[in-house]
């Protein structure tokens, strides 16, 4: 059972639906603001945070960035670049915490993102 | 777009100002970037790293963004200048010698920007098939479309029925407005725009409902305020720096060179200036709890703060210098308030929380509307094919290993359409 808290500031609704599909009964979701989230985080209440925007970066991580550090957070799909699995993968694996992408990459960051953060 | 020397001077002042703040750490445009800054500053990550981030953050939005949707148009979107002071401004030396370098590199680049932008329009201009007129079809659902975003952010912040009543008085007012909202006042006539009015009336039912929602006794941003005084202080020492910029940033939109986004941009190109201070306003407010926000938490502000200042340049546009002035007290203004503003949002959290759902609405709204107009130009270039080249286009897009910002992919498929034709009117594939 992981816990999943939602900040950034697009599609919120979308992405909720999305990881509780993909996570099922394994998987708890919550959607905050992107402060609350962040400091839910911070304060061990959850495990993940994930934020879209539209930059992946912006509005999705500058709260996490500021208030985690850059080494918990990761950019997962910029304007310019879509991460594939592999590099997912590889980023769960190497102990971030903080996920931000586009709006519109949503649905192939998270289909790659939640089992792998289900399975580490 | 025909530039004047004195326009070019002071977009050349914008371009360089910007990037020296950039360079010295004082602000930078992209949210995204802002929190990277103190990363570097407080030596975390090498000059190399921050300037690495900056380009992958910037560039994009600047060629697939920025730029394909100030071609063709009145006035440049801002991004295009703004989002290159992050890349000069940090890819310069961190040293005396790099204030002077990012200086003059912001300068040539914004010259460079606005000639290049001018000579591209040129040369479509001597293509056989123009299609510089059709892609100015783009923006035409904009400017009756934003006014719905106040009922979707609604929508999205207090559910269904809310929105649908937003929608509806937005709607009436429109209509009653367009009816009546020409009169005669002691010989003096006076005409409210429909669109305009309709969108205060949006705008209030959003603010409304906004501060109904009751805070608890949350103190999340009195605590930020507090842990990060040293940073908030780091900005107040900078405020005349930055209200130097903010009054640039003010005289650039007064004299018609930037507009903050798509939609102010598609409102003025349509030379509806109240109605894109309205949504320039409504844009800002929607800005001011990220911007504020991040502020605090990196010491590093925004090079246009809130984007307030733009709406001061649309307003004194006649008036220049006014609109320089104004916009340096307004910018200085956001600073000295930063820790207030945030400190109250504890106690108006559905105020803070408003922001959110004004950018996802814009966005959508937007998206939505250059999407329509971009099928519409499309259409008009080549009749029967435009449809499905802007569609698939779009949807392609998304499966791309490095799509395109979604809202430039129907400009930027525009655009190839027209040139598209050209190329097969060459091989006498294309007739007039």
């Amino acid at each position: 059972m992981i816990k999943i808290v939602i900040g950034g500031q697009l599609n919120k609704q979308a992405i909720e639906k999305l990881i509780k599909e993909l996570g099922g009964s394994e998987v708890e979701v919550s959607v905050k603001s992107d402060l609350e989230a962040v400091m839910a985080l911070k304060n061990k209440q959850v495990d993940y945070y994930v934020g879209a925007c539209e930059t992946g970066s912006g509005g999705a991580l500058a709260m996490a960035l500021a208030l985690l550090g850059r080494d918990n957070c990761v950019t997962l799909a910029s304007p310019s670049k879509v991460k594939n699995q592999e590099e997912i993968l590889a980023e769960v694996a190497s102990g971030k915490i903080a996920f931000g992408f586009t709006a519109p990459s949503s649905v192939s960051v998270l289909k790659a993102l939640v089992p792998a953060l289900l399975t580490k | 777009m025909d530039f004047s020397i004195i326009q070019l001077i002071t977009i050349a002042a914008l371009g360089s100002m910007g990037s020296i703040l950039v360079n010295r750490g004082v602000a930078v445009f992209n949210d995204g970037l802002r929190p990277i800054v103190p990363e570097f500053l407080e030596g975390r990550i090498t000059r190399k790293e921050l300037a690495a981030t900056s380009f992958a953050l910037s560039f994009g939005l600047i060629i697939g963004f920025g730029i394909p949707l100030s071609i063709g148009a009145t006035i440049i979107i801002a991004h295009s200048i703004l989002l290159a002071c992050d890349i000069i401004g940090i890819w310069s030396p961190d040293n005396k010698k790099g204030i002077i370098i990012s200086g003059v590199v912001g300068a040539v680049y914004s010259i460079g920007v606005c000639l290049g932008l001018q000579f591209v329009v040129d040369l479509f201009d001597k293509l056989p098939i123009n299609f510089l007129d059709s892609l100015s079809l783009v923006g035409t659902p904009i400017i009756i479309a934003f006014t719905v975003f106040p009922a979707v952010a609604v929508g999205y912040q207090h559910g269904f029925k809310k929105a649908v009543a937003t929608a509806s008085i937005t709607f009436i007012s429109y209509l009653l407005f367009a009816r009546f909202g020409t009169f005669t006042i002691s010989s003096y006539k006076i005409a409210l725009s429909p669109e305009g009015m309709s969108l205060l009336f949006g705008m209030f039912m959003m603010v409304y409902f906004a501060v109904r929602v009751k805070g608890g006794n949350e103190t999340t941003n009195s605590d930020l305020v507090n842990i990060f005084t040293e940073r908030v202080n780091r900005i107040k020492k900078n405020r005349w720096l930055l209200a130097i910029m903010g009054g640039l940033v003010a005289l650039v939109s007064a004299q018609m060179i930037l507009a903050v986004d798509a939609m102010p941009q598609a409102l003025i190109n349509d030379g509806k200036y109240s109605e894109a201070a309205i949504a320039t306003l409504a844009r800002a407010i929607g800005f001011i709890p990220l911007v504020f926000s991040t502020a605090i938490v990196t010491g590093v502000y925004g090079l246009a703060g809130t984007t307030m200042v733009f709406v001061i340049g649309i307003i004194f546009r006649e008036m220049p210098i006014v609109a320089f002035v104004v916009g340096a007290i307004v910018m200085y203004g956001e600073v000295m308030l930063l820790s207030v503003v945030t400190k109250s949002m504890d106690k108006l959290p559905g105020v803070r929380e408003m922001g959110e759902h004004i950018r996802t609405s814009l966005a959508d709204v937007l998206g939505m509307a250059i999407l329509i107009g971009s099928a519409m130009a499309a259409e008009k270039i080549a009749p029967g094919m435009g449809f499905f080249w802007v569609m698939g286009f779009y949807l392609l897009n998304r499966l791309a290993k490095k799509p395109l910002v979604e809202l430039a992919v129907g400009p930027v498929g525009v655009i190839a359409l027209g040139i598209l034709v050209n190329i097969l009117h060459l091989f006498g594939l294309w007739s007039k």
